[in-house]
């Protein structure tokens, strides 16, 4: 069996709305195999998102201790995580979130810069990230020049061009069309199976969830389940 | 720091307002220059001024003449080397609008006390020999165009001629003046030609001011003390001031200047930091998910600080470059404008210096605000566009 990639362990966080406290999480335990691709479901207001804040080193947890990649992340400082988030976690978030004033490349290039390369080797990563969500002829178009998929594409693209452990992805599909959703889906899986990414996925859509080896389901800020799942074959390219 | 790209782009996402932003910059940092130049032009002739020159004068004030018989009881003290006189003509040259500085003086005596005013020998010459002559600034001369042998006429509206005409004066010389306390804009004519004519209209002149000179090593205070204890039981008391005192008072006649000056410059100043802190506050809030996500990426709050401050400073020091490069390029257009007012306006280096202070603490002041607005910034909540 493979070693734990992610270990969360008795985590609570909770948020003050209006005067009230919600506890979002209650006391979770979790844990999660290192190269696997996770699908975390369940209710809206479930705590989903918020649990991949604080896997992301987004956020930190109200109690409990949070192990990503043999880290724990409550004992980093926040210069310290996010030094540990550039070398360890690609995000891929539903609204894509690239930065507008800047190229496909650009956008792809920025974790880059948090590195030690060298601006040719920055150059031949971002252009081989490119290549391989097929972007490579889009390079220097703006985000607002992109399709929806495409802007995805160049999400993941960015998510992976430093080579992290593990990926996150907020409802990547959320926002696309059904082609575009399934390409999306493809590259993921295809970064789970070539590349041994451990993939946490954030998802409402039972379709994007068949995608994965896991299916995690929340319910009030618990674990319900965990049901591991035969993943959906890789559609024609 | 993210890159000067994402700076530069970050500014030009709204292209009108960053370039009216620059604008503003670069009319604000003229401003200063301008406004810090007429300080420094009117203080220049006080930290010139020569410290063995002292000016006697009415204790009343410059406007009450003083008996001509002084000046020989001045040059019997002991302590005292030369003695000149000046007479303050007020007239102008064809119409009221062409006012500007003319004194009748001693020619024998004035290109000794006043070695900064430099005339060529042959014109100097020329001068001393004819009694209806002047000698004309070399900035006066360009402003009207006058050469050495024209005859200019002047109207004397403080001294009317006594046969109701112009005042006419052969121009033997054009002066220069490298020291900031000698203005090039004047016109000197013989004393003698103003006391002859006068009293042939029956008025006797008086002297406006009486220049001393000190020998060297002298004790100043106390040859101040002895001009005015001179004159104490006479028809005239009067009041003897070092040279740099008296630039000091005739820069302090119309007011407070530099602090009126200052208080513009300052208003100026906060306008510009009102207007860029606004401008920067509004870029910060547009780039709220952007910060959300390179803080996600893994940029350090620290960076996302920087991020701004950059942006700021780079508007700041584009604004205040132009700016600076305005003054310069207009400097000697705005000389002339303030020739009668303000002779020998040219920006100091100093000048230069402190306005690029200003524009580097603007460019920091403006940034500050957003760039910790920026580092505060939890992850989470600019990735959902709070602020």
């Amino acid at each position: 069996m493979s070693q734990a990639m992610i270990r969360v362990q008795a985590v609570t966080k909770s948020y003050r709305r209006g005067g009230e406290t919600l506890v979002v999480l209650d006391k979770l335990n979790l844990q999660m195999e290192e190269g696997r691709f996770y699908a975390l479901m369940g209710p809206s207001g479930s705590g989903k998102t918020t649990l991949l804040n604080l896997i992301g080193g987004l956020d930190q947890p109200d109690a409990g201790e949070l192990y990503v990649s043999g880290e724990n992340l409550s004992d980093l400082s926040k210069g310290e995580l996010a030094n540990w988030r550039a070398a360890n976690v690609g995000f891929v978030f539903q609204g894509f979130n690239l930065i507008p004033v800047l190229s496909a490349f650009e956008n792809v290039e920025l974790p880059l810069k948090l590195t030690p390369l060298s601006r040719k080797e920055r150059r031949e990563h971002a252009e081989h990230a490119l290549k391989l969500v097929g972007l490579e002829d889009r390079m220097h178009h703006r985000p607002k020049q992109l399709s929806g998929g495409q802007e995805q594409r160049v999400a993941i693209a960015r998510a992976v061009a430093s080579d992290p452990k593990v990926i996150l992805a907020d409802e990547p599909t959320g926002d696309l069309d059904r082609k575009s959703a399934e390409q999306v889906l493809e590259l993921l899986v295809r970064l789970n199976r070539e590349f041994k990414k451990t993939i946490l996925m954030v998802t409402h859509d039972p379709h994007a969830a068949a995608h994965a080896q896991s299916i995690v389901h929340l319910d009030k800020g618990q674990l319900g389940s965990i049901v591991d799942n035969q993943p959906m074959a890789l559609g024609p390219k | 720091m993210a890159s000067m790209k994402l700076v530069w782009r970050n500014l030009m996402r709204h292209p009108l307002r960053s370039v009216l932003t620059i604008l503003s910059l670069t009319v604000a940092i003229f401003l200063i220059c301008g406004l810090r130049t007429l300080i420094t032009t009117l203080n220049a002739g006080v930290a010139n001024a020569d410290n063995r020159r002292l000016a006697v004068m009415s204790s009343t004030g410059l406007f009450v003449e003083l008996p001509m018989k002084y000046q020989a009881q001045i040059d019997r003290l002991d302590a005292v080397e030369q003695t000149t006189k000046f007479q303050w003509f007020g007239g102008y040259y064809r119409s009221p609008k062409n006012f500007f500085a003319q004194f009748a003086i001693d020619p024998a005596t004035l290109f000794s006390m006043y070695p900064e005013c430099q005339v060529p020998p042959e014109q100097q010459q020329t001068f001393l020999k004819n009694r209806v002559s002047c000698i004309v600034g070399k900035g006066l001369a360009a402003d009207y165009g006058w050469k050495v042998g024209d005859t200019v006429p002047i109207i004397g509206a403080l001294h009317p001629h006594p046969e109701n005409k112009a005042w006419e004066f052969y121009v033997a010389g054009v002066y220069r003046s490298d020291a900031p306390n000698f203005d090039n804009r004047t016109l000197f004519f013989h004393w003698d030609y103003y006391e002859k004519t006068l009293e042939s209209g029956g008025v006797t002149p008086g002297v406006g001011v009486f220049s001393i000179r000190v020998k060297p090593g002298t004790d100043v205070p106390q040859v101040i003390a002895d001009v005015e204890n001179l004159f104490k039981d006479s028809e005239q008391l009067v009041s003897c001031e070092t040279e740099a005192e008296f630039q000091r008072q005739f820069v302090t006649m119309f007011g407070n200047i530099p602090l009126f000056v200052g208080w513009i410059g300052g208003g100026v100043v906060l306008a510009i930091l009102l207007a860029c802190v606004n401008t920067m506050l509004m870029s910060m809030r547009e780039q709220t998910t952007d910060i959300g996500i390179l803080k996600s990426i893994g940029f350090s709050d620290r960076s996302m600080f920087g991020l701004l401050i950059a942006q700021s400073l780079f508007l700041c020091t584009l604004g205040g470059a132009l700016g600076l490069l305005l003054a310069r390029g207009t400097q000697p257009m705005v000389s002339n404008w303030f020739a009668a007012t303000f002779p020998g306006y040219a920006i100091t280096n100093g000048t230069y210096l402190f306005a690029s202070a200003v524009t580097l603490g603007l460019g920091i002041a403006a940034g500050v605000m957003p760039a910790m607005q920026a580092r505060r910034l939890r992850c989470v909540d600019a990735l959902r566009g709070m602020d």
